[in-house]
């Protein structure tokens, strides 16, 4: 099991991303995305492919677009191509907002971008914890889980699905995660549970295979018990939610 | 054709609504705006139009559907346009001319952009004044109003224009400077810079009438005049900023100077005493270095951005964090950034002060729009660079309406050995190559050194204002910290900050002997600067290598692949010569020994100052649950949550105790980040300034700043042998005697009190003249000087995750306060909120506070301690209602009072080296065997329940958590 991280131009929680699926037993490897343009073919050596959280190009023209249009003019194809095998693909925070500025997720039109990724209603960045629950367990990333929490860092968080769009999204249950209040309900947009002010409370979306993974929170920061907030009331645990998204990678291979 | 594509958000953006409620107006729409130099056709048009936009979430803007467009948002009547002046750093534009070649290849090329906001608004045109003041800065951009048919009109003629730098060709040709002049135009080149042919001044040299007839002495001793590159160039390498010359200074009775004396006198002193390996790079470097375990060293410096944040809040806030970051960088062979903490000290953003550099006009910038950018330059500098954030606090007072504070640092991290050999050690051999990495060179900053040394007066000049670019400076690091420093590519490293390549290469010749620049090879952002401002200049994002020959070609290849330029720009020397060329012609040869240690020594004296009194203010009567509500909710208590939240502290997968703390979210005073996966330690981060103290008593205030950022660190948890401190002083008018009293004393007060903690310094820095010159509205002159601060980072070392405490407590807990309270009221919150009581400043009793802080350092490891709080501003008071709200737990509180101190003095005094605990009850008697001989009061208990009570004899009060909690969280106005 290979996982091959992505790095370069202002993404940068590779190390703790790459460290979260070793620690589960991938082998893994941060690569530029330079190099990957210069050798795509390295990418059949790998099972997952991850882009991690990032500022790739400061935000430049909409959070992840710029990156998004380097793949596109450089590794669409390639990218493309893994999707489409029994292989996964995560999108982590500014890795989420680059698959959805690539048109990856919800992939329902195969016309790209489908969906975009705005500012959060407060008009601030957003750094704090939330919950959320898991609405689509049948994308190898997020089964048997249902309630996660984890931390979000992100000016651009929410969300922006055209009417008729969202409509197909549910019915083809591609919403991978909700925000939630304290009650364990959806948020309804309400602040803090819903940081973003994302419609229908979406942190995540899927394609319809459900093996690409586009979410907002960050796992990796949740993986040990040590990262969640007061843990010291609880010490019992040795992992934090974040750890059982990648064991699922891990599960889907084994 | 067209040369602008203009893209509009459907959905109301953040910016927007901020807009809309600061300014009271709903017609308010933003545009983004990409000015060409070249023409666009139909088809480049669509294609550049959908790589830089989002069809779901944006509109492009056409000749064809504008008018239709907007006019669905509102019937708008003005616009702001808002574009950077030509020359200023312009991140965005870099990123589309990026996309564009990346994607267009060479179908189109050679052409220019420029971003551009393009702000649309109904309303009055002075409203639109107003709104298009709080949006811009004239130092970096332009601004202009026009009617919005003239926008329409605009975008159908095409006439949306870029600027760009139009310098004038010029030939360079050597320029001689006569210093056999008279005293009184020699001192002229001092404040005012070299004269140009044609009259004008360059802007200030900051070189007094004495070290200009030191280096007309030197040029006459080698018999030739001086070229304007060496005078600039002494003038950079001399500046208070980078030679700390008061700090190094004969003052009184002290030879050495008070730093050798007391900060370097201190850690020395300290290390005799120790006799351990925990310091481990000491003042020498960019940063300070501590053994963090046995195979990792962590380094910390603390800088300041005072000047640059007054003139261009944003620009120096961001490049006062990514300059910090290059610190860390730049310390020994280049530790990766792990944390970065910060700390303003602001006027209140509520006020408006109305300042002016001269007489009715050249208005200081508005308080809040200061505060504002500051804090956000931060928030884009840290997040956009990936360094988590968790450290830091903000602070009030009307004296620093001329000029704001900005404390920025940088934790980093570097293994102990590379390839075998000791990484906090570099040397630069002869032969090694120049290469200078990152961005390119322009007139941004030039000056930059030379005026944060000087006051700012109407002649401080504005090209001395930087702008950051994150992501530059994260790809450079990246390649840096990952691809090169682990295999000894490069033999030693600096980073480009104050004084640009002048103090960066004139600094690391030191380990070789001297330099040879030629500095035609530097790249530049525009031709035209003349070679003077190539060698100063203070553009960012810039890393000076010296790397052996062999390994060059490799060096600049793997910068390349990761889109990051490197050039060749000379080499080091083995000879003492500091010799700079362009094209060919020798510019600038000077002895190393004469630019570095050439300067004049100060001869400091000192006075006994005026102590400035408290004023009085009458007490107003209120009840106990009042008066805590008013402290909670005042600026220097209030939780600093929107600050937390907006900087990235998760960062990296390090945080561990983070900002905001318990379930009710309380600002911490200190924070933990655990920095390596396979090792338990974590780095505890506080830091603590009394500038409110300083007036009564210098010396006092400087213990006190010692002792809060020491005991915070001992309260998380930190091993009280593994703790080191940073000194950053921010003095006023350093040249007049009694400042300089309080100076003395303050930095005796560092001697003594570092000494007793057993806490070396490990780096610092001074910024020795914050004080405003100018006018008040009504025209009459004004001076404003910060009150002296000196802000202690501490930085400890957690050896296990059971040490990290916690600031909530549970049903049943006991609580204490550890050390003595004192009726020291003076200068606290209190006595500013509520009003003054004759009572004294607080003062550190230094082996009362260590009894205490061992004692508490011994039960935390023996699991005595449930939970803590450092107890400072506000005192008990506010410490306990502050665990309440933490663990949205209630507490009764007992107040038997000793020592004929008043309900008000016990619960608000500021005496220092306490801490508030609670511990369980069945530890009680542990707690007692522990703390034998110690002074601590047990004060109340935990109950549960949703009130605080106060207890006496007499009566009790209640207050609600929840109510407390809403006082503690209001916002602060104006921000």
């Amino acid at each position: 099991m290979n996982v091959l991280v992505l790095s370069g131009y202002g993404i940068n929680c590779e190390n703790e991303t790459l460290h979260a699926f070793e620690v589960v037993g991938f082998k893994g490897k941060i690569v530029h995305i330079n190099d990957l343009i210069q050798n795509p073919k390295q990418l059949n050596n790998y099972q997952v492919f991850a882009i991690p959280g990032g500022f790739s190009y400061g935000d430049d023209t909409g959070s992840g677009n710029a990156m998004a249009k380097k793949i596109l003019t450089n590794l669409y194809d390639q990218l493309i191509d893994f999707s489409l095998k029994d292989k996964l693909i995560i999108g982590i925070c500014n890795g989420c907002q680059i698959l959805i500025n690539l048109g990856l997720v919800p992939s329902l039109n195969k016309k790209d971008p489908e969906v975009a990724m705005i500012e959060n209603k407060s008009g601030s960045y957003e750094c704090r914890w939330v919950d959320v629950k898991v609405n689509n367990n049948k994308s190898p990333w997020l089964k048997n889980i249902s309630i996660l929490n984890l931390p979000v860092a992100h000016q651009e968080g929410q969300f922006m699905i055209p009417i008729n769009l969202l409509k197909s999204i549910k019915a083809n249950n591609l919403i991978g995660l909700q925000y939630i209040n304290n009650h364990k309900k959806l948020a309804k947009g309400q602040f803090p549970f819903n940081p973003n002010g994302s419609k229908d409370d979406i942190a995540a979306l899927t394609n319809q295979n459900g093996n690409v993974l586009a979410m907002m929170p960050h796992p990796e920061r949740a993986f040990y018990h040590y990262h969640v907030p007061n843990w010291q009331n609880n010490t019992s645990k040795k992992f934090g939610d974040g750890y059982k998204i990648f064991m699922n990678a891990k599960k889907f291979f084994a | 054709m067209t040369n602008t594509i203009q893209i509009l958000s459907i959905e109301k953006t953040g910016k927007e609504s901020s807009l809309q409620k600061e300014h009271n107006n709903k017609s308010i729409k933003i545009i983004d705006g990409y000015f060409f130099s070249r023409n666009l056709d139909d088809q480049k048009f669509t294609k550049i139009s959908k790589l830089i936009s989002n069809d779901v979430s944006q509109t492009i803007l056409t000749k064809k559907n504008v008018n239709k467009v907007l006019s669905s948002y509102s019937n708008f009547n003005w616009v702001v346009e808002i574009k950077f002046l030509p020359g200023v750093t312009d991140n965005i534009a870099t990123t589309v001319k990026e996309i564009i070649n990346d994607n267009l290849k060479s179908s189109f090329k050679s052409f220019e952009l420029g971003s551009t906001k393009i702000i649309l608004i109904k309303g009055r045109k002075e409203d639109i004044t107003k709104i298009s003041k709080n949006e811009a800065n004239p130092l970096i951009q332009t601004i202009k109003i026009y009617p919005f048919k003239q926008y329409l009109n605009n975008f159908k003629k095409n006439q949306f224009k870029i600027e760009r730098v139009k310098l004038p060709k010029k030939k360079y040709s050597k320029k001689e400077i006569n210093l056999d002049i008279s005293d009184y135009n020699l001192s002229l080149i001092g404040k005012l810079g070299i004269e140009e042919n044609d009259k004008s001044r360059r802007g200030t040299l900051g070189l007094d009438l004495e070290s200009l007839k030191t280096i007309r002495n030197y040029f006459s001793t080698i018999k030739r005049k001086p070229t304007d590159v060496e005078i600039e160039t002494l003038a950079q390498t001399w500046s208070e900023h980078c030679k700390h010359k008061i700090f190094s200074a004969k003052i009184d009775d002290i030879q050495e100077g008070i730093f050798k004396k007391y900060i370097k006198g201190a850690t020395e002193k300290i290390i005799q005493l120790r006799k351990d390996n925990f310091c481990v790079s000491l003042f020498t470097d960019n940063a300070g270095g501590i053994e963090f375990n046995k195979e990792w060293i962590i380094c910390h410096k603390v800088e300041t951005h005072n000047t640059p944040s007054a003139l261009d809040p944003f620009g120096g806030a961001i490049t006062g964090i990514v300059g910090v970051n290059r610190d860390c960088l730049g310390f020994g062979k280049g530790a990766k950034p792990i944390a970065n903490t910060y700390a303003y000290y602001l006027a209140d953003p509520n006020k408006k002060y109305q300042l002016y550099r001269q007489k009715n006009k050249d208005p200081m910038l508005p308080a809040n729009f200061i505060a504002k950018g500051i804090i956000s330059g931060v928030r884009v500098g840290g997040n956009c660079s990936g360094i988590p954030t968790p450290q830091g606090n903000v602070y009030f007072d009307d004296r620093f309406a001329g000029k704001p504070l900005v404390f920025c640092g940088t934790v980093g991290i570097i293994p102990k050995k590379i390839k075998g050999k000791l990484s906090h050690k570099k040397k630069a051999n002869p032969g090694d190559i120049i290469l200078m990495a990152g961005g390119r060179v322009g007139k941004d900053g030039i000056h930059g050194a030379t005026f944060s040394s000087e006051e700012l007066d109407p002649n401080s000049p504005v090209s001395a204002v930087q702008i950051g670019d994150p992501i530059t400076q994260k790809k450079m690091s990246d390649v840096i910290i990952r691809e090169l420093r682990d295999e000894n590519l490069y033999s030693s490293i600096t980073d480009n900050g104050a004084g640009g390549l002048s103090s960066s290469i004139g600094e690391m010749a030191k380990e070789s002997g001297g330099f040879i620049v030629n500095l035609e090879k530097v790249p530049l952002k525009y031709n035209g600067l003349y070679p003077w401002e190539i060698w100063v200049s203070e553009s960012q994002e810039r890393m000076t290598l010296a790397v052996p020959p062999a390994n060059v070609k490799k060096v600049i290849k793997r910068f390349n692949a990761r889109g990051v330029e490197a050039t060749i720009i000379g080499k080091f020397i083995k000879k003492d010569k500091a010799i700079v060329k362009y094209n060919k012609t020798e510019i600038l040869n000077l002895d190393m020994e004469f630019l570095h240690e050439g300067y004049p020594k100060l001869n400091l004296k000192t006075s006994f100052p005026k102590i400035k009194k408290e004023k009085k203010k009458i007490i107003k009567k209120s009840s106990l649950i009042d008066k805590l509500h008013k402290l909670l909710s005042s600026p220097n208590i209030v939780s600093k949550e929107f600050i937390a939240t907006q900087y990235d502290h998760e960062v990296q997968a390090t945080s561990i105790i983070k900002p905001l703390q318990g379930e009710g979210r309380v600002f911490g005073n200190a924070t933990a980040i655990k920095p390596l996966f396979d090792d338990e330690k974590s780095i505890a981060l506080s830091q603590a300034a009394y500038p409110q103290y300083a007036e009564t008593n210098p010396y006092d205030m400087a213990g006190c700043s010692i002792d809060t950022a020491y005991k915070n660190l001992i309260v998380s948890g930190a091993n009280s042998k593994k703790i080191a401190i940073l000194d950053n002083f921010c003095w006023c008018s350093s040249d007049e005697p009694d400042r300089l009293y309080q100076l003395k004393e303050a930095a005796k007060a560092c001697y003594d009190y570092a000494v007793a903690y057993q806490t070396p310094f490990i780096s610092g820095k001074d910024s020795m003249f914050n004080d405003f010159k100018g006018f008040d509205k009504t025209g009459k002159s004004v001076k404003i000087s910060i009150p002296p601060t000196l802000l202690i980072s501490s930085i400890g070392v957690v050896d296990k995750i059971s040490h990290l405490t916690k600031m909530t407590s549970d049903d049943g807990d006991i609580l204490l306060v550890l050390g003595n309270t004192r009726n020291e009221l003076q200068d606290s919150v209190y006595s500013k909120i509520i009003g003054y009581e004759k009572s004294k400043n607080p003062v550190v009793y230094s082996k009362d506070a260590l009894r205490t802080y061992r004692n508490f350092e011994k039960a935390n490891k023996l699991g005595i301690i449930n939970s803590a709080i450092g107890i400072d501003l506000g005192g008990i008071g506010i410490a306990v209602t502050k665990m309440a709200i933490a663990s949205k737990k209630g507490l009764t509180i007992d107040l038997k009072l000793k020592n004929k101190i008043s309900v008000d003095q016990f619960l608000f005094s500021e005496s220092q080296s306490r801490i508030l605990v609670s511990i369980k009850k069945n530890k009680l008697a542990n707690f007692k065997k522990v703390f034998k001989g110690s002074d601590y009061t047990i004060i109340g208990k935990c109950t549960g329940s949703d009130v605080v009570k106060f207890k006496d004899n007499k009566k009790i009060i209640r207050g609600k958590i929840s109510d407390f909690a809403k006082s503690y969280k209001q916002n602060i106005k104006g921000l």
